[in-house]
């Protein structure tokens, strides 16, 4: 049987996440959101300014994907922003990641993915070491904001 | 013997102005440590060694948050001045305290804070017949602190005109041997306040030690379900709400304001600092809605009152703040009383609910006769330690 890996969406988050911004920034991922299992990556290198409108936003959209069974994870955490979740007590609900890049290998390294990998070694009766799927994700070069990676 | 002091705060070498020594455009020097700031420190430690008479010149402008002149002592003289004028002022008040007569002038500028022994300092200016004797720190670089002769007219001109960079003539410095810090960012202010609560230096906490290592300021109010862990600090009218932490050497200086459940590690909340509910501040130093986080070297502006905000300078608006937030607490809380009492009926009103509980739920819970003769032979108040055994 042939599994097809999901898309990872990778959406950089704007400059300033304040009440305004956050509820234009939710209606902008809530497709993404509202697929099967989302896998989605937020990039927060450009966020200057993060308020608890923010960080609700952030908390509403880890609430959509885990009850679709998909994750969210954060990536390219600027000083600001992580000085925020730090204050907030919500970094540590999130997985995060240096760059985009990391956040969107993780999502291919994880378990059923690996084992799919190892499938044929295994059914050899090898047991090779785990390594990291390789998933060629270029993140945000377009500058548009969201971009997927397979 | 007549000795008087020009303390400059400000006029900062080298540097834009608002660039070093300030967190939000207040000089540190301004900034309150252990409940008062460096600069009365300073002010004091002259008065201890009889240097009273003081002319305090400011580059601070009127419009921050800074202490009233009025409540410093008497016999000093705040001067206001900017830009250039700063270092002019300077030199003008040497003039007169020269033409009034001054034995000595002592000149120092804070930044840095040094714990220096002024009689050593002046015996050793006189010893060395110098007309400008500097003070330096163990690594021999200066600390901005200068003992003049007052005939050195053209000298102090040279030293005021290079921002106390530079002297005319040199003469054998004067090594401190006390605590000195250079209080140039927030970190260095930190450290300051750190080093006080572990008696390190001279800075002792203005409040009442409540328990060791514990001390609470004039009217502090800290609710009994809130923890403080020693050493730590709390100032005069701050406020600690229920399940707050403070604790890892933190300070929070006077009218600061900690909501509940907020943990406060190895930090500083500067005056007049509100810290919302449920956060987690460590390493940082917080103050006009501003956070210095210390080990990330990251300073970020917080303009979300729930995380971070100011209480107002005057306590007349800080009255009417507190009155406001009364009268809209009242109608909600009454609102949701309301509701919480239409809840109850409408369980009430439920046949499941409303049905009466189980027959041996009626019962008496203890029908031996045996029970019934203890609960007889025993009086209500006495406990019963040990009822079986050979004894």
């Amino acid at each position: 049987m042939e599994t097809i890996s999901r898309p990872v969406v990778v959406k950089r988050m704007p400059e300033r996440m304040n009440l305004k911004q956050a509820r234009k920034f939710l209606k902008e991922v809530q497709p993404f959101l509202n697929s099967d299992r989302p896998q989605v990556v937020f990039d927060m290198s450009q966020v200057r300014h993060l308020d608890a409108a923010g960080i609700d936003v952030l908390l509403q959209c880890m609430r959509e994907a885990v009850k679709r069974d998909g994750d969210l994870k954060l990536a390219a955490l600027s000083p600001q922003s992580a000085v925020v979740l730090e204050l907030t007590r919500t970094g540590r609900l999130f997985e995060i990641y240096e760059s985009s890049t990391a956040a969107v290998k993780s999502f291919s390294s994880f378990l059923p993915n690996a084992l799919r990998q190892l499938e044929p070694q295994l059914s050899q009766g090898v047991v090779p070491m785990f390594a990291p799927q390789a998933v060629d994700a270029n993140a945000n070069d377009d500058g548009s904001g969201a971009s997927l990676a397979a | 013997m007549d000795i008087r002091a020009i303390l400059l705060v400000g006029g900062v070498a080298g540097e834009p102005a608002g660039a070093n020594e300030r967190i939000s455009g207040v000089p540190i020097a301004y900034l309150d440590s252990l409940g008062v700031s460096v600069v009365e420190r300073v002010l004091r430690r002259l008065r201890r060694f009889g240097i009273c008479t003081t002319t305090l010149i400011s580059d601070a402008g009127e419009d921050t948050a800074l202490p009233n002149p009025a409540e410093f002592h008497p016999r000093v003289h705040p001067v206001p001045a900017t830009g250039d004028d700063f270092w002019d002022a300077a030199e003008d008040t040497f003039q007169r305290y020269a033409a009034e007569g001054a034995d000595l002038v002592v000149a120092l500028r804070v930044g840095p804070y040094a714990e220096v022994d002024y009689d050593e300092m002046i015996q050793h200016h006189l010893d060395k017949r110098c007309i400008i004797s500097m003070a330096v720190d163990s690594e021999n670089s200066s600390l901005e602190l200068f003992v003049l002769d007052p005939a050195g007219r053209f000298d102090a001109r040279e030293l005021f005109h290079n921002h106390l960079l530079r002297i005319r003539r040199q003469c054998e410095p004067f090594a401190v041997k006390g605590y000195v810090n250079r209080l140039r960012n927030v970190a260095d202010l930190r450290h300051l306040a750190v080093d006080g609560l572990m008696a390190r230096n001279d800075v002792r906490p203005d409040a009442m030690e409540t328990k060791p290592g514990v001390f609470v300021g004039r009217g502090a109010r800290i609710h009994r379900l809130a923890r403080v862990v020693a050493p730590a600090f709390i100032g005069a009218r701050a406020r600690v709400h229920a399940s707050a932490l403070i604790t890892r050497g933190s300070v929070l200086e006077h009218h600061a304001e900690v909501d509940c459940g907020t943990v406060v590690e190895n930090s500083t909340l500067l005056p007049f600092t509100r810290l919302g509910a449920g956060l987690d501040v460590v390493h940082s130093v917080v103050g006009f809605r501003r956070l210095a986080h210390l080990t990330r070297n990251t300073e970020v502006e917080i303009t979300d009152a729930k995380l971070v905000d100011m209480l107002p300078l005057s306590p007349v608006s800080r009255l009417a703040g507190s009155t406001a937030a009364l009268f809209a607490f009242l109608p909600r809380q009454i609102y949701r009383c309301f509701r919480a009492l239409s809840h109850r009926e409408n369980a009430a009103d439920n046949p499941e609910c409303a049905e009466p509980a189980n027959a041996l739920l009626d019962a008496p819970a203890l029908e031996s006769p045996a029970s019934g003769m203890e609960s007889s032979e025993f009086p209500a108040n006495l406990a019963v330690m040990r009822r079986y055994g050979d004894h």
